[in-house]
């Protein structure tokens, strides 16, 4: 039993990895066929990083930063060399305002590898509202390439419904659509009227009468071949435009019986200049005649308006473009109207 | 020199600020300020740019540290003069950079790029000594500019002059980017040498072997 458990010591003793006085080391067999080794794994060579802000530890945004600050540096080389810059307090004032819409710190981060915190999110628009700037100042002089380079570097870090978001709060631009047709809707007290609008063919202009033969060499030739006839004029006659107001598809003066009603809807019109240019077609619902009238009046004013931009400042000192914010003032409680009040008693 | 006296870089710090190590470098004092020796600043000056040009000719990334807000571009043209071989830090140094490289940069990077700099250059390394004390530690050769009130035996190969004004730091980066941009020429001038050589010796084999 003992030689059973002798034998494994002897052979370890025997399984030696170095060697004595009397025995050399002999290595154990599995070494003896050295193709049974692992090939030698050749340790690849290692490249140097890409990005000169390496070593910050925020290379993507650190680049971005050294990119905006570079453009930054160019600009306003370019401009102090056009003596654009530095810019006196009078022109300064003069720029228009700016208007931008950069993205938010979340959609910005997008543009970097990681979170933008505020911090870094402010120093970035601080360069970009620099670099705004020096784009505004290039425009207004008139350097438009330098101010389209810049505004290209701008773009990627702006909003990209920036146009909507600008837009917001101002009144959207009237479409017309295929024939030319204007939608414009008025307001008054609790009417709202839906007015379409479209402006009368012109006839084509007849070819002007010669007025008189070329005066050659001078002659004592009477000019006018009959004096006391009229005088002919660039207008062809016979041609006065008459135009059709229709609403809820009856005639103006068999919806609006009143004349004051009438004249309060066509006082637009009148006002521009345009009383046999447009032909108009109105839907009207709501209120009485004061307010329908004051509805249809106000949806043609902004109709002509979009027909016609010029007259929108004659309109608005006429104040005909205004929504007349005139509503019904509600009764009061322990009141019999709006404002009349119960007779007063002294006890 | 007189460019170096002209962006004051003789100026010292206060002389109660006076460091004893650095009295080798003084030259004296005046109004209260150590004045610092242009004439020892020069050969340093020159050993250190040798320095850089010998090291990117050998293949090796300079890491230029400048973390004031005017150092910042200082360090970005420094840098761009080295080619590919020059990085820079404008901002914070974040302690670890060096020490701690598996977590900052992740072990694939570390594992793939050569995240150790072979030369780091320190133009204020009185804030930088978390990173002074790192370069020690992954045995980095350093080179900084210290003023009279650092010791300059906190880099390899110390510069003394003036820490505080920008024109000493842009002349002084200057001069060391500009060596840099030889040790790239050097670098190409050895490898087309190279190549001229490696031509020369396979057409003389294929002759003698024909």
């Amino acid at each position: 039993m003992l030689r059973a458990l002798r034998q494994p010591m002897r052979a370890a003793l025997k399984r030696r990895g170095y060697a004595t006085a009397s025995t050399p080391f002999v290595p154990p067999a599995s070494l003896q066929s050295v193709d049974q080794l692992p090939p030698r794994r050749r340790i690849p060579e290692k490249t140097k990083p890409e990005s000169p802000t390496f070593y910050t530890g925020r290379s993507d945004f650190y680049d971005q930063v050294t990119q905006l600050e570079v453009a930054i540096a160019h600009t306003r080389r370019a401009l102090t060399t056009l003596e654009l810059l530095p810019l006196p307090a009078f022109a300064r004032a003069s720029l228009p305002p700016a208007q931008s819409v950069w993205r938010s710190r979340d959609d910005m981060s997008g543009l970097f590898a990681r979170t933008l915190t505020t911090s870094r999110y402010r120093r970035i628009l601080v360069l970009l509202q620099e670099l705004e700037e020096y784009a505004r100042i290039a425009h207004t002089a008139g350097h438009d390439e330098l101010g389209e380079g810049v505004s290209s570097v701008l773009e990627v870090f702006e909003r990209k419904d920036k146009a909507a978001v600008l837009a917001r709060g101002k009144r959207k631009p009237v479409q017309f659509d295929r024939f030319g047709r204007s939608y414009t809707v008025g307001r008054r007290k609790e009417s709202t009227a839906q007015v379409w609008m479209i402006p009368v063919q012109q006839p084509k202009a007849t070819p002007k009468p010669s007025v008189a033969p070329t005066m050659g060499a001078y002659s004592l030739e009477p000019v006018l071949e009959d004096p006391l006839a009229p005088a002919p004029s660039s207008r062809p006659a016979g041609t006065i435009t008459t135009t059709t107001i229709l609403v809820n598809n009856r005639p103006l003066n068999e919806y609006f019986p009143s004349p004051a009603d009438r004249e309060r809807i066509v006082r637009p019109l009148k006002l521009a200049g345009a009383l046999g240019a447009f032909n108009v077609f109105v839907i009207v619902r709501g209120g009485g005649t004061t307010g329908q009238s004051g509805a249809v009046a106000h949806g043609i004013a902004k109709g002509v308006v979009a027909h016609v931009p010029e007259v929108e400042v004659i309109l608005r000192k006429a104040k005909v473009t205004r929504r007349d914010p005139r509503m019904v003032e509600r009764k009061k409680t322990g009141q019999p109207k709006a404002r009349k009040r119960y007779t007063w008693v002294k006890r | 020199m007189s460019a170096l006296l002209a962006s004051g870089a003789h100026m010292g710090h206060s002389t109660s600020l006076l460091n004893p190590n650095f009295i080798p470098y003084a030259y004296g004092s005046r109004a209260g300020i150590t004045i610092i020796d242009l004439e020892h600043t020069i050969p340093l000056l020159r050993r250190a740019a040798a320095l850089v040009r010998d090291v990117v000719a050998r293949d090796g990334t300079i890491l230029f540290v400048g973390t004031r807000g005017d150092l910042r571009p200082v360090v970005r043209k420094a840098a761009e003069r080295v080619g590919g071989q020059g990085y820079h830090v404008g901002e914070k140094w974040l302690p670890g950079t060096l020490t701690n490289r598996v977590q900052f940069f992740g072990p694939d990077v570390t594992r793939a790029e050569r995240v150790v700099p072979d030369l780091v250059i320190f133009l204020n390394p009185i804030p930088n000594m978390h990173a002074i004390r790192e370069c020690a530690i992954e045995h980095v050769p350093t080179i900084g500019i210290v003023d009279s009130n650092v010791d300059p035996r906190v880099v390899m190969y110390p510069i003394p002059a003036n820490d505080e004004g920008t024109r000493t730091a842009e002349l002084i980066a200057g001069v060391l980017s500009v060596a840099g941009r030889e040790g790239l020429a050097l670098k190409e001038e050895q490898a087309q040498n190279r190549a001229r050589s490696r031509e020369r010796m396979a057409r003389r084999r294929s002759l003698h072997g024909s």
